[in-house]
């Protein structure tokens, strides 16, 4: 299964910056080395097996948005699963920005009226006070996006930054909509999960290291809901900002990163391949459950979760 | 060992002549100094307060001398001053330092920085001859390689030739290019912390007997929380191992808080006490205690390497690189030394303790 994820927005607004961040395991500090995205650039990203991420980098210079806009109409905005608009939050052209936003919103009513769109405000590490700055452009945008007499296409909006885990939230959430079995994905890690005695599981795409799924909170013994629901808010984020920061020391002395496994104060974890593009971290609060039997479980269960993607 | 180290630590040390007005353990004491906007309070900040680099843009100009407590394998004292200071207004005679650490913005004008480095170095000839003098050629990142070099060798023999003018060669001084966004501020730290440790011959003695029974090739003890390395078997320090070991830390030292739970931590509460006691170090209670580990394989096949972490103190932690079939195969083994090397520095360390009397 293929779908078109379309990452349009102003020139410098930082498309292929976050592209490069997520999908090809850079570094935040080697953005500044990137040029201009001429035309369009395609990428197709295997994810999970048998979803393939084909994603079409705009190039965001006003000569590229006007042809998109009219002679390319057709080809830019025809089967498209989702559209990433990228807003600089510091830029001065922000009315320019809505207007070409406005008539790509248009572009898509047009031929793919049931794509999902997603607005990212970017760059909000330059932004002053972040809270209030973000809540007034989410309003903004939430404003254009409506228009009389239209559906009005189901439009998230997210505060991002290269150089915190922001970015991550919002790719995780955009990937979410794309995956077609997040459901009963989510089912069997609540399942194994609790074969685990684990307090959550979750699982990661190989190379981006975005969330796919998560174990839903225990329900029957209510005792054990209480430390799920009082663990930070940001945690799956920032283990994917990690993890990948990690991964990329690891491959400056060419080595390849390839598990974990903790004992801390507080938890004990393991994070090991699941299957051939997934990645699983069990996190543990009952301290008489041991790593190893947590690596077995892993080992027993990878036969299941291969089946789920129709690996085998 | 211990009686041996005790020899060593009723040797009259430079570092215990001051006479503490306060109580607690007699800290080591370390001055930093340099012109306004060297990046002083940064390096201290970064080190020892774990401030992201990015933040140290915000700090405020340093007013009047600060003076950091930290808490390692020795009890540190670190003096920030501002850019203003000389001899005579430190408010403390130099002989009461173990080391001078002067920063120099690699993009400064030189001749103010060394004329005032040159002013302390003399002072310190005449009034405490003992006292390491190290220089930091500081935002290293600011200019390109070429660039970098030559400023690196410019400030170096400006210095010389001041020292030469002034008749004062003999006192010993290093260089250090350095910068807080990447690895060069941690390892230029972390050599300057090894001439302050009067245990360091004995802590390598038992890293290189760790590394010789575990077949490890290369073994760190870190401080955890400044990610500064106290000691290193003896084998040569390649900076990309010494650099991958200190992001790993970082992961780690990340990791602990992001899944804390106030509520189920209670049921784990196995954390190390503050400090060994020195007076019943019974080794009983030591095994009984938890301390966290880690490790992360770096090669999905078998002669890959498994880079593994155990607390050994409340605040140094044991990073070593060991063959993934060692650590595989004969975990028990490897767990056992790392159980033999714990119980050795932690007996440094209650010595040291008691010798600072703490």
């Amino acid at each position: 299964m293929k779908k078109k994820v379309l990452l349009m927005g102003a020139s410098g607004s930082g498309k292929t910056s976050m592209r490069s961040l997520i999908f090809s395991n850079n570094p935040a500090s080697l953005t500044a080395r990137l040029g201009a995205t001429i035309d369009v650039e395609q990428n197709h990203v295997r994810f999970l097996g048998d979803l393939i991420l084909n994603l079409w980098d705009c190039g965001g210079q006003d000569a590229f948005m006007d042809s998109y806009l009219t002679t390319q109409r057709s080809t830019i905005f025809q089967h498209v699963g989702v559209l990433i608009y990228v807003f600089d939050v510091e830029t001065n052209e922000m009315h320019k920005d809505l207007e070409y936003y406005r008539d790509c919103l248009d572009g898509l009513r047009q031929f793919s009226p049931e794509a999902a769109v997603f607005l990212l405000v970017h760059k909000m590490d330059l932004a002053r006070d972040k809270g209030a700055t973000f809540e007034r452009k989410k309003k903004e945008l939430q404003e254009h996006s409506e228009k009389q007499g239209q559906p009005i296409p189901s439009v998230t909006v997210f505060g991002t930054s290269i150089y915190d885990e922001s970015l991550y939230r919002a790719w995780s959430s955009i990937v979410h909509t794309l995956i077609p079995n997040a459901a009963v994905l989510s089912k069997h890690l609540t399942i194994f999960a609790e074969a685990c005695s684990a307090t959550e599981v979750i699982l990661f795409e190989r190379t981006t290291f975005l969330v796919i799924a998560t174990s839903s909170p225990p329900t029957s013994p209510p005792r054990e809901t209480a430390p799920f629901q009082e663990l930070e808010a940001t945690r799956y984020e920032r283990t994917s900002e990690l993890i990948k920061a990690f991964k990329h020391s690891c491959s400056r002395v060419r080595e390849e990163f390839h598990s974990l496994e903790m004992e801390l104060p507080e938890f004990s974890a393991v994070l090991d391949e699941m299957t051939k593009n997934t990645y699983v971290l069990i996190i543990v609060h009952d301290p008489t459950i041991e790593t190893a039997a947590l690596k077995l479980n892993i080992r027993m269960a990878r036969r299941k979760f291969e089946e789920l993607q129709g690996l085998t | 060992m211990t009686s041996t180290y005790g020899a060593t630590a009723t040797s009259p040390k430079r570092t215990m002549s001051s006479t503490s007005s306060t109580k607690g353990p007699l800290r080591t004491k370390i001055l930093l100094l340099g012109q306004r906007r060297s990046g002083k309070t940064s390096i201290k900040e970064v080190l020892f307060n774990a401030l992201p680099p990015k933040q140290t843009f915000y700090l405020e100009t340093t007013m009047r001398v600060v003076k950091h407590a930290y808490d390692t394998v020795i009890p540190l004292e670190i003096w920030d001053c501002p850019g203003n200071i000389t001899v005579d207004t430190l408010g403390a005679p130099l002989s009461q330092f173990s080391a001078l650490i002067f920063v120099i913005d690699i993009r400064d004008l030189y001749k103010q920085p060394i004329s005032k480095l040159v002013e302390f170095i003399i002072a310190a000839y005449h009034d405490n001859p003992q006292l390491l003098v190290e220089v930091f050629v500081h935002k290293a990142e600011k200019l390109q390689e070429d660039d970098k070099i030559e400023n690196f060798r410019q400030i170096q023999e400006r210095v010389q030739d001041h020292l030469m003018e002034r008749e004062c060669e003999q006192m010993p001084y290093n260089f250090h290019l350095t910068s807080v966004y990447d690895h060069s501020l941690h390892e230029a730290f972390s050599k300057v912390l090894h001439k302050l440790v009067h245990s360091l011959p004995f802590l390598e003695d038992l890293l290189n007997v760790f590394c010789a029974n575990s077949q490890s090739p290369k073994a760190f003890l870190f401080d955890a929380a400044s990610r500064l390395y106290v000691a290193t078997d003896a084998s040569p320090v390649d900076s990309a191992t010494h650099n991958l070991c200190c992001d790993y830390l970082s992961m780690l030292n990340a990791f602990g808080p992001l899944y804390r739970s106030p509520t189920s931590s209670t049921t784990r509460l196995r954390i190390p006490a503050a400090e060994p006691s020195p007076d019943n170090p019974t080794p009983s209670e030591t095994k009984d205690r938890f301390y966290p580990c880690a490790a992360a394989s770096l090669h999905p096949s078998a002669p890959g390497t498994t880079l593994t972490y155990h607390l050994i103190t409340p605040h140094l932690a044991l990073l070593a690189l060991v063959p993934t079939g060692v650590y595989e195969g004969r975990r028990g083994l490897l767990e056992y030394n790392v159980v033999f090397f714990r119980e050795g520095v932690q007996e440094i360390c209650a010595v040291e303790h008691e010798a600072r009397g703490g």
